[in-house]
């Protein structure tokens, strides 16, 4: 590794920081770099057991109804934490596009209730921390924060699409 | 029968579980964590989901995210298999309320028999032998002289509030008891605030034997035998076998008789294993049990012909006992387990890393449980067990043969295994004519190093 490369490293370790990403693979021609951040965890293991097991109790059903669990805000790290380098090419075209991944497991949502306008679409102005979808999990409605100010260049899945965990939602032009 | 089953667990006992479902026409749906996006059980099953980070914690553990997998891919039932959720009666009471059907016991029992004192407790009202104790706290020392009386020497004092040998005492007479019952209480306090003392048996040389048993929706419960698994290092077991030696066919009877009444009792469902510590007596004494099918549950479907797995199923389905398993068991042979770990064979240290050469004993007998194959990587964050090597024999002296044969046909290679460390246990004469306890690995490690100090 050269001294520029180095300087290079080290901005881009800055600017990850500052962006609060997760964890970041690199890989080109004699070079592989793979960084990972300490306390970016996953907070969908930090719902509460009794509380879940009470909710199913009471909720038959979807309530649909936006915000009731969870805690948004780690949210949003870990969909930035999530990546994985081959799902990229799922964008198929532009490169330097910012990818924003479930961080959970279950059923996507484009809006806060059936009917309702969607959070975000293709065109918008989004900036980081703003809500741009749902994903149901366990009947939970958890939604999922924007990491990145941006414009929407494009949805991946359908509104009552089963997501995984890490599977790419929006792309997000950077601003 | 059910639909379409989400296996919570990955490995072998994954695999393992898709096998079953596949034989029995069961959909599957395989979740998994990143780290394990190219393994077998995720290639092999109808679906797979990925839900989460490679730490168990937020993938295998997180409850929210496998019962939102289950909801997603609609299956009207989950395996837990061993380790992870599978005695989590939280998890289980989750899968309750959320209409899926949990292959296991109902979540009471499960924590039942988490509760070590409680399950002790149940087990002698119905009179399953436990090794005999004192009755709560031991207040002075004339107490705990009258109660070592009762037991009868040796016995050991431990502090109730304890663990990790401190506040621990072995009393072999009357003579050494005040002096050690004084210790024991010092150390007990001083190490964790709480001097309380109690009494048990102590058994010098342990053999740790366990029984299976199955039990159906309807209050029915069966013995399937025993396994012997006395060749631990450091409470992990390396080696299984059934039948045991030790035990009689009398025994056996009697002990599964009396399982059956117990288990009746306490409501048991589906598979389950309870431990005992058998002294040199031959006397067996309950210690706890594991409501999970166990990573050795393959020594007794080769003894018997039971496929527990799938009576696992058909007993979560509502079958009873009597359709699932129509003719008397009987114990037929002799099987024998070796754990293949991915861990160096002498410092036991975990052996992460991509396996480059892989190939699987096989031929009359041999019977392989993996999820391993070449060019497949060992993640270092799950435990270290690659591979279940099981033979099955007419006798213990064929089962012997077959497995030196089948381990030195076992090729691992780019990763450390404990396939030497099985070779050396099986040259060695007290294994093999089967004069072995709990403490055996112990005494073979200590000969090793004389012998190799011999040499030297």
């Amino acid at each position: 590794m050269n001294v520029g490369q180095l300087q290079s490293l080290k901005d881009l370790i800055e600017f990850l920081k500052q962006q609060e990403v997760g964890e970041f693979e690199l890989e080109q021609e004699g070079l592989k770099v793979h960084l990972s951040f300490a306390g970016q965890g996953s907070s969908a293991s930090h719902v509460d057991l009794e509380q879940l097991s009470r909710l199913l109790r009471q909720s038959q059903g979807p309530t649909f109804t936006a915000g009731t669990v969870a805690p948004p805000a780690h949210l949003s790290h870990v969909s930035a934490g999530a990546s994985t380098a081959p799902e990229l090419a799922a964008t198929g075209d532009e490169p330097g596009l910012h990818i924003i991944k479930s961080p959970i497991v279950g059923t996507f949502y484009e809006a806060s209730a059936p009917g309702a306008e969607p959070y975000i679409k293709v065109g918008d102005n989004v900036e980081s921390g703003q809500v741009v979808c749902i994903v149901e999990a366990m009947k939970l409605m958890n939604e999922i924060e924007c990491d990145m100010a941006g414009e929407v260049v494009k949805r991946m899945v359908a509104s009552g699409q089963p997501v995984e965990y890490g599977q790419p939602l929006f792309a997000i032009r950077p601003r | 029968m059910f639909r379409k089953v989400l296996i919570a667990n990955r490995g072998e006992i994954a695999l393992r579980i898709i096998s079953a479902c596949k034989e029995m026409g069961i959909r599957t749906v395989a979740i998994y964590s990143e780290a394990d996006r190219n393994s077998l059980h995720v290639r092999f099953a109808d679906e797979a989901i990925c839900i989460g980070p490679p730490r168990s914690a937020d993938s295998y553990l997180n409850v929210p995210a496998v019962i939102s997998a289950a909801e997603i891919a609609d299956v009207d039932a989950i395996h837990p298999g061993y380790g992870l959720l599978s005695e989590n009666a939280n998890f289980a009471e989750v899968c309750r309320a959320s209409n899926i059907k949990f292959i296991g016991p109902p979540p009471e029992v499960t924590r039942l028999m988490g509760e070590k004192e409680k399950a002790r407790m149940s087990m002698k009202k119905a009179k399953v032998p436990i090794l005999p104790g004192s009755e709560g706290v031991i207040q002075s020392e004339d107490e705990a002289l009258d109660w070592a009386r009762q037991i009868g020497y040796p016995v050991i004092l431990k502090a109730s509030a304890g663990g990790g040998g401190r506040g621990m005492r072995v009393v072999r007479n009357a003579d050494e008891l005040p002096n050690f019952f004084r210790a024991a209480r010092t150390e007990a306090q001083n190490a964790f605030g709480n001097g309380d003392l109690y009494m048990e048996k102590f058994i010098e040389r342990p053999r740790h034997i366990e029984f299976q048993i199955l039990a159906d929706e309807y209050g029915n419960v069966m013995s399937l035998g025993e396994r012997e698994c006395s060749i631990q290092r450091r409470h992990q077991k390396l080696i299984e076998e059934a039948p045991s030696l030790q035990v009689t066919p009398r025994m056996r009877e009697e002990i599964g008789g009396t399982l059956k009444k117990c288990l009746e009792t306490i409501g048991y469902v589906n598979a389950g294993t309870v431990e005992f510590l058998m002294d040199e007596d031959g006397k067996l004494y309950f210690i706890e049990m594991n409501t999970r099918i166990q990573v050795e549950h393959p020594v007794t479907e080769m003894v018997t012909g039971v496929d527990l797995v799938k009576a696992q199923f058909r007993i979560a389905a509502g079958e009873k006992l009597s359709e699932i398993i129509t003719k008397p068991v009987e114990i037929r042979g002799h099987a024998i387990e070796c754990r293949i770990n991915a861990e160096h064979p002498e410092k036991f240290t975990p052996s992460a890393g991509k396996i480059t050469a892989y190939n699987l004993p096989g031929g009359n007998g041999v019977r392989v449980d993996t999820a391993q194959y070449a060019e497949g990587v060992v993640p270092p964050y799950y435990d270290s067990l690659i591979a279940k090597l099981i033979v099955h024999g007419e006798d213990r002296t064929e089962a012997i043969a077959r497995m030196e044969r089948a381990l030195s046909m076992f090729v691992v290679e780019g990763i450390h295994t404990t396939i030497q460390l099985h070779q050396r246990i099986f040259a060695d004469e007290d294994f093999r004519v089967g004069a072995f306890d709990t403490k055996f690995m112990e005494r073979f490690f200590e000969r090793e190093k004389l012998r190799r100090e011999v040499v030297q």
